[in-house]
């Protein structure tokens, strides 16, 4: 009941600040030919623009698809880019190492224990399906390598390769010391190299995955229904008794290229915003509805606007002083190793691209924004950006930010930049 | 759900090539929510399809059709203008029904 009539009373506070001209062609920030002067959107500044206390997720909206619940507070994330201890020494062993080969070879097949050998490396006759090749072939390894090296690189490659994207297995607790002797036996039976039948489980031959669905085929993709959930709430008077319609007329006039100058440097919060902080922001300015972000409402309207400027480039506005500050900011964000399996994004989306981890062909930067909003047929759900670079902290073992964080505009506006010129295409449809 | 359906029909000579995105959740009462709770049994158990009134396809169905079920099919004997209805009955006696008019293929 208090957190009812609390929501109440902030809706009537953004209701206050309502300052929405009737509608004028011209007044508002956007699109179309200008004169010099253009008024800033009405936006609030002074709540979060997401849930709080921030909770990562159980599951996806659609209550299918869950989250891993572990806190890796311990680890390096991008609020915190400074947190992990750097590769130190290893365990010495004065004579050859001990273990169960058999233990050590279940143990690299485990996709439990932080993606398992396979998702980099090929590992022989009884390698399991669809190996990855980000990692060197190790099937004739134990010909080549001493145990303590081994057990060296198995337990922190940091110490042997300073440019390794390994997981430091043993120094971040993946794996015990013991469990690695057993891995260290294992990997001494390997002595033969491998050679592949099939040219789709090879990865140095597998072909790659071709995606020839029409994402704006109502009939195909259900991020559609989502879509038309936006426009449902662009229609929806609030609590000021306007609706986004009210002010903007038809969505279809309004919008043709604006979402395309997203996301941009909001120098009255001192951050990058998007398309989804915008909408929850500028709703609380001029409808009143609070459409948190991350809520299906919220979602909706992304997409919609979005898919009002499809085909239009992205061209986001990067040159004030705010706008370049949080580039800078945005491309070390992207550099900054974090969790449990010490990654950052340029290992997977620069320096490793055109590899496969696992069955999944890592791609770079350039081809992966503009589709968002996307419908995941991995999660039978709509995933945003925010949403999206969430799940990538959590897929390294790093605890997550609000969708709402300023470094996550920051990596959007350096993502934005890297991807001018491509044309937004949304809602997406992808695995 | 305002509308749970998605639907084209198209014609190809005289066979109109129907696809029909439905949006359900289809649970199959075996699933466990996140706090270990069973999710209770929701499924489409019947679907029509009628060209002009007169029904051309009429299906059983059960829980073993996945969240958010797509149906395409071809019907003989269209014509451009036609009207195709596909219409669908869950277990709890929710009903849907969307209309589709057969449209030539660009």
């Amino acid at each position: 009941m208090q957190r009812h009539r609390h929501r109440q009373a902030r809706a009537a506070a953004w209701a206050a600040l309502l300052i929405c001209a009737a509608p004028a062609p011209g007044l508002s920030a956007g699109s179309g030919p200008q004169g010099a002067a253009k008024t800033a959107a009405p936006l609030e500044t002074t709540q979060p623009a997401a849930a709080r206390p921030w909770a990562r997720y159980k599951v996806d909206p659609a209550g299918i698809s869950s989250w891993p619940q572990a806190d890796w507070g311990r680890f390096s994330d991008l609020a915190h880019p400074h947190l992990t201890p750097p590769g130190a020494e290893t365990l010495h062993h004065s004579g050859p190492i001990e273990g169960d080969a058999g233990r050590g070879k279940r143990l690299a097949f485990d996709r439990s224990r932080g993606g398992s050998c396979v998702s980099c490396h090929v590992l022989g006759k009884d390698t399991p399906a669809q190996p990855g090749n980000v990692g060197p072939d190790l099937s004739a390894i134990g010909a080549h390598r001493s145990d303590q090296q081994l057990f060296d690189i198995v337990y922190d490659a940091r110490v042997v390769n300073r440019d390794t994207i390994m997981p430091p297995w043993g120094a971040h607790g993946i794996f015990n010391a013991a469990e690695i002797k057993d891995i260290v036996a294992f990997l001494k039976t390997l002595q033969t190299p491998y050679r592949f039948t099939d040219r789709s489980e090879d990865p140095a031959t597998r072909p790659p995955p071709v995606d020839k669905r029409d994402n704006l085929d109502a009939t195909e993709n259900p991020a559609m229904f989502v879509l038309d959930a936006g426009k449902r709430a662009y229609q929806r008077a609030g609590p000021t008794g306007k609706s986004c319609a009210d002010c903007h007329g038809a969505a279809e006039q309004r919008f043709k290229s604006w979402a395309a100058t997203l996301p941009r440097f909001e120098p009255r919060l001192g951050k990058v915003l998007g398309v989804e902080e915008f909408v929850t922001r500028h709703a609380r300015a001029t409808t009143g509805e609070n459409l948190l972000m991350e809520t299906e409402d919220n979602v909706g309207l992304s997409i919609y606007l979005r898919n009002l400027a499809n085909g239009r480039p992205m061209r986001p506005d990067v040159s004030s002083p705010g706008a370049k500050q949080a580039l800078q900011r945005g491309n070390a964000l992207l550099r900054a190793k974090l969790g449990q399996l010490d990654m950052a994004c340029v290992d997977c989306h620069v320096t490793h691209s055109g590899k496969w981890a696992r069955g999944q062909l890592l791609v770079r930067f350039k081809g992966t924004v503009a589709h968002f909003p996307t419908w995941r047929t991995s999660r039978a759900d709509v995933w945003d950006i925010r949403k999206r670079f969430q799940w990538c902290n959590v897929s390294v073992r790093a605890n997550e930010l609000p969708p709402d964080a300023p470094e996550y505009g920051d990596i959007e506006l350096a993502l934005a930049l890297i991807n001018q010129g491509e044309k937004l295409n949304s809602p997406g449809i992808r695995h | 759900m305002a509308e749970p359906m998605k639907i084209r029909a198209t014609l190809q000579g005289d066979v109109a090539d129907v696809k029909v995105l439905m949006s359900h959740p289809m649970e199959t009462g075996q699933r466990k929510d996140a706090n270990g709770n069973l999710v209770p049994v929701h499924f489409i158990q019947q679907v029509t399809a009628t060209l002009n009134g007169r029904t051309v396809l009429d299906a059983q169905w059960s829980q073993a059709v996945s969240r958010n079920p797509f149906l395409g099919f071809r019907v003989r004997g269209a014509k451009a203008g036609d009207k195709i209805t596909v219409a669908w009955l869950d277990n709890k006696g929710e009903k849907s029904s969307i209309d589709a008019t057969v449209t030539p293929a660009s």
